[in-house]
């Protein structure tokens, strides 16, 4: 059966909504803030054409310059999912945050690079070349930028990391589905939030996991990236899993209430009666132990305020990782199969004299030709997990590993999760208010050096002397710390926290129960102006 | 290729096939013979996919598509399956397939759950289709036959999308898609394997489509693709254990269906009688031959990876939206059949007013279509409800019917046939006159009363002249046919008939035939 354009692809045509976008002219009016960053970072893969409007020195967000992922629609500028099978698409909607964030006034400077659909852990699976982190470590700041040590920025948001971290915007949007923006947020030593599930709009974000995805924050500070979560927060008809308004309340005047409890508006505020939970399962034997150091400074801090560290246990942590690869990898599976080359997707021919019989060869050499590999291998691991003789023992087994990590959580905090007890739960007082853990087992990992920066596809793109590298499954080892918070929906925060003995940074995470997003970034501000050194 | 085009779920059906055979030989019915294939039984089940009759698709906005539009014309960026858009379940066709549950006594669940049906197909652009394949909306119920009275058990009934349509044009080797039916809902509604012959199964399509027009949840159009049906046949026999079943795909009328049931019927007992066992597959139905023809077998059976939809909520319906569904319905035939005889109408004029609604226009999100039991039953406030259905079959319909018209043409408002029935009633204007004004109604719409009509033509009944006018006109006819009054005065009162048509000629109607023969034969008697 020959597949020639159908006129369903010609209504919309390529003409009018896959335009190309020459959004990295140089004429652009934002080069000249980025004062040729980007062409050391890479961190934006398109750049707005508006130009920058006057910027009072103040923290609203409409006085704020905010660059978003680029698998996040936007009507002015393409959405690429740094895939091959989107390269040129330019979505005829901007997405609800976005709309949000131009409605208050926000700046949209760009379109950060990512991981090919958000899958990876080091944005280094990228039609559009690797991030380079713009970390600078102290000793090589006299070496050319050229000649300095090229390490990852962390994946999949790295471009959004990258971008806040070398100063190219006051703040980025980016999704995180199992460690995303909390990752590079802590190899870049940047701010990064994962709200609550559901409390940020996913309408007009690419998916990759539905029932995971979040779209999420990066910012210099905690304080700009509350700025910007309090103006995109709010509940969304137009997306089904958006939590309404109802529930917000619910679990935001419980949280509230908890924080009047403290004078967080202090410098030094008293934090007795709040109590920190120490997860002990995060703390694998592949954690690098100069982390802790920074770790052990932030707990230290906190102690000496008043509050009460303690250690918890979360039991089902360690089949977390499976149970999110299973999950992740077979919502993609399904997400993915629109990208066909029929409606969307770049249409790759059969070669000359191929078998045209069977429709499935068209299919395939699409897909197979502009899918990395990547994203390749999760939508096979996703599609077999999903066959009629897998699915109990994969699918099923995950979800059911996803209660046990959601029912773990909920035993260790004080405050009852709103969208899954009874009304009538009322807090526990031997429970924790937060969780405190390393936000990644290592600081980021270098990058292979050279002119070939891996175009990913056939080589994950990390150099020879990093552990993770060995095999393909290490990288998945990155998130092993991420993806509880992922498969509870609950919010989490990365805040810089020093840097490690390589002089890179360390991030530490904060987590808090469902809705309780002010509290974990009133303790993430706490977290943040620890000195970095006791 | 034809085979991918209409790929539906089959598991399920097996399932429930294996279940169903499990605990009884052949269920509740008993083995009947049939002449054509003596020594035989026939086992047949079907799913129905109907299309629900609401204004805008199932998870997104845009408008459902009407038949002729511009293709790629009712389309919105989630029916093209968009990157970033997300579905949002359209209430309006909750309710409705709620609606088509109670119809057929089934069980609306508290909760019901949506997943995604994987294949990939040019006319499935987001490479899965939305259904209920774990929880579905409905369980269990019946549907009593119309013509053959047997209770047939539904297994359950589920929402659905519809998918686009792609055509081929073999001059340019080119296919087409058309999004426009991409995304409208349907419902998916199984029936136990209770049919026992291809006319039980047609009684069944057509018992079912009555009920969904009835409810209003689907216009049922076969020819239009609103309702289509794949049915599961297996013969065994009679006493033997079930034989295994075939599915056949796609059928687009009822009449269809019995002929790929009766040559699916042959041609499993053909291959019984050689010895060869019947290989379980699914099939298409060749119209122009009527043969079924093998599309895949049981190996080829795809794997639709079902998997719960991520971004639907689970459908929580409590029990006392199914009440407010339930109290505000549109009656059942049944119900309704039975009410129209409890009025005191003949089991023919309620079949007539019946017959009416099963063709009229379905409407949207299941408002009331203007149908001719509605009509009725506003016309027979007040009245007579047997002069009120007299007048509308036999006189408005008649007229209708006369003009090549059907009751959604009518331009007679229930007011104004309401008061052309009083009038004849109370003696204002004949019979007669008043069937004159109602085809003038017909003719000519307007708003204008029966009365003002009558009285600019001049049709009011002359009763109240004191019998002047009947006077003069038979005068007038006894003149005119001296040879016919001759012979009534010779004592032949059979031709008399021939002076009263002559009177009523004169009159225009407007006299009353009984008063005009009493004075006939008032004026003959007595006078030479």
């Amino acid at each position: 059966m020959p597949l020639r354009q159908p006129n369903a692809a010609k209504a919309f045509s390529r003409s009018r909504l896959f335009k190309t976008n020459a959004a990295l002219s140089t004429e652009s009016p934002w080069e000249h803030v980025f004062e040729g960053r980007n062409t050391s970072v890479n961190a934006l893969v398109s750049i707005s054409n508006r130009p920058a409007s006057e910027r009072p020195e103040s923290s609203r967000v409409g006085n704020l310059a905010i660059a978003v992922k680029d698998n996040i629609c936007t009507a002015s500028m393409p959405a690429t999912c740094s895939s091959n099978m989107l390269r040129g698409f330019v979505p005829p909607f901007d997405a609800t945050v976005v709309n949000l964030l131009r409605i208050a006034g926000a700046d949209i400077v760009g379109k950060t690079n990512c991981d090919e659909f958000g899958m990876g852990s080091l944005n280094v699976n990228s039609i559009h070349d690797p991030v380079i982190n713009p970390h600078q470590v102290a000793s090589a700041a006299a070496v050319p930028w050229a000649e300095r040590e090229r390490r990852s920025a962390g994946g999949s948001s790295g471009g959004s990391a990258a971008a806040v971290a070398a100063s190219m915007c006051d703040a980025a949007l980016g999704t995180d589905t199992g460690g995303s923006i909390r990752l590079p947020a802590s190899y870049c030593g940047v701010v990064g939030l994962k709200p609550s599930y559901g409390l940020i709009s996913r309408w007009g974000v690419i998916s990759y996991a539905d029932s995971l995805d979040c779209v999420g924050i990066l910012g210099k500070n905690v304080d700009t990236v509350k700025t910007v979560y309090d103006a995109v927060s709010i509940f969304d008809p137009k997306d089904p899993t958006s939590a309404t308004t109802e529930s917000r309340d619910k679990a935001s005047t419980a949280a509230r209430d908890r924080i009047q409890s403290f004078d967080f508006e202090e410098a030094e505020p008293n934090l007795s009666g709040l109590r920190i939970g120490i997860p002990q399962e995060y703390f694998p034997a592949e954690l690098d132990s100069t982390i802790l150091d920074s770790l052990r400074r932030v707990i230290k801090r906190l102690h000496s305020l008043g509050a009460s560290v303690v250690p918890v246990s979360l039991p089902s942590t360690p089949y977390a990782l499976s149970a999110y690869y299973v999950i992740a990898s077979a919502e993609a599976s399904s997400n993915l199969a629109r990208y066909d080359g029929i409606q969307f997707g770049s249409r790759t021919s059969l070669p000359p004299g191929a078998d045209k019989s069977r429709p499935g060869a068209v299919y395939a050499r699409t897909r197979s030709t502009n899918f990395g590999s990547e994203v390749q291998k999760r939508v096979l691991l996703g599609t077999y997990a999903l066959t009629a003789d897998a699915f109990d023992n994969y699918f099923l087994q995950a979800q059911r590993v996803r209660k046990l990590i959601r029912s773990d959580f909920n035993a260790v905090f004080r405050a009852p999760h709103v969208l899954s007890s009874p009304p009538t739960a009322t807090p526990r007082i031997s429970g924790v208010d937060v969780l405190l853990h390393p936000s990644a087992i290592r600081t980021a990992p270098p990058l292979l050096r050279g002119g070939d920066l891996g175009r990913a596809s056939h080589n994950d793109g990390l150099g020879e002397s990093s552990p993770a590298a060995a095999s393909g499954l290490d990288t998945y080892l990155q998130d092993i710390l991420t993806v509880p918070a992922s498969l509870a929906g609950l919010p989490a925060l990365s805040v810089p926290a020093g840097y490690g003995a390589d002089g890179w940074p360390v991030g530490v995470s904060v987590i808090g129960q469902w809705g309780c997003d002010d509290l974990v970034m009133r303790i993430g501000h706490v977290v943040e102006s620890t000195p970095p050194c006791a | 290729m034809l085979a991918r085009r209409n790929v539906r779920q089959s598991r399920q059906f097996q399932q429930l096939w294996r279940s169903f055979s499990s605990y009884g030989l052949h269920g509740s019915r008993e083995a009947k013979q049939d002449k054509r294939w003596p020594g035989w039984e026939v086992v047949v089940g079907i799913e129905v996919h109907a299309q629900i009759k609401s204004r805008r698709k199932l998870f997104s906005g845009s408008l459902t598509s009407q038949p002729g539009e511009a293709p790629n014309t009712s389309v919105s960026a989630f029916d093209a399956a968009f990157p970033g858009t997300l579905p949002k379940l359209n209430s309006k066709c909750v309710e409705l397939a709620v609606r088509t549950a109670l119809a057929l006594n089934s069980e609306v669940q508290p909760r019901s759950t949506f997943d995604r049906k994987h294949y990939f197909y040019p006319d499935l652009p987001a490479g899965y289709q939305i259904t209920q394949r774990y929880a579905p909306l409905a369980k269990g119920g019946f549907l009593r036959l119309a013509k053959q009275g047997i209770p047939v058990r539904i297994t359950q009934i589920q929402l659905e999308q519809d998918t686009a349509k792609s055509t081929f044009d073999a001059r340019r080797r080119e296919s087409h898609v058309d999004l426009n039916r991409a995304g409208s809902g349907l419902m998916e509604i199984v029936s136990e394997p209770d049919l026992r012959s291809p006319e039980e199964a047609g009684d069944y399509i057509r018992t079912l489509q009555a009920v969904l027009r009835s409810v209003g949840s689907s216009d049922g159009n076969m020819e239009q693709g609103s309702l289509r049906c794949d049915v599961n046949v297996s013969v065994n026999r009679t006493g033997a254990p079930l034989g295994t079943r075939c599915e056949i795909k796609n059928l687009n009328s009822a009449k269809f269906a019995m002929m790929a049931i009766t040559s699916e019927v042959f041609r499993h007992i053909e291959l019984l009688e050689s010895g060869v066992p019947v290989p379980q597959e699914t099939r298409g139905f060749d119209e122009d031959r009527a043969e079924t023809f093998k599309l895949r077998s049981k190996e080829d059976a795809p794997d639709y990876r079902y998997m719960p939809d991520p971004n639907l909520p689970p459908l929580l319906l409590t029990k006392e939206y199914v009440d407010r569904i339930r109290r505000t319905m549109p009656e059942l035939p049944d119900a309704q059949r039975a009410r129209l005889l409890a009025q005191g109408l003949s089991p023919r004029d309620a079949d007539v007013l019946m017959a009416v609604d099963a063709g009229r226009e379905v409407g949207f999100d299941g408002e009331p279509g203007r149908g001719a039991v509605a009509y009725f039953d506003k016309l027979a406030q007040g009245r007579d409800p047997k002069v009120a259905v007299n007048w509308m079959t036999h006189d408005l319909l008649g007229q209708l019917s006369a003009r090549k018209e059907t009751f959604g043409d009518n331009p007679v408002s229930v007011s104004q046939l309401g008061e052309l029935i009083d009038m004849v009633q109370t003696g204002k204007i004949t019979g007669t006159s008043g069937k004159t004004i109602l085809r003038h109604m017909i003719a000519h719409p307007s708003d204008s009363s029966p009365l003002e009509l009558a009285t600019k033509h001049s049709l009011n009944a002359i009763a109240s002249d004191d019998g002047v006018s009947l006077r003069v006109w038979c005068k007038e006819a006894i003149e005119a046919l001296p040879d016919v009054a001759e012979a009534v005065r010779k004592g032949n009162p059979r031709v008399l008939n021939r002076l009263v048509g002559s009177v009523m000629q004169r009159s225009r109607g407007r006299a009353d035939a009984q008063s005009v023969r009493e004075m006939l034969e008032a004026m003959l008697m007595n006078s030479p």
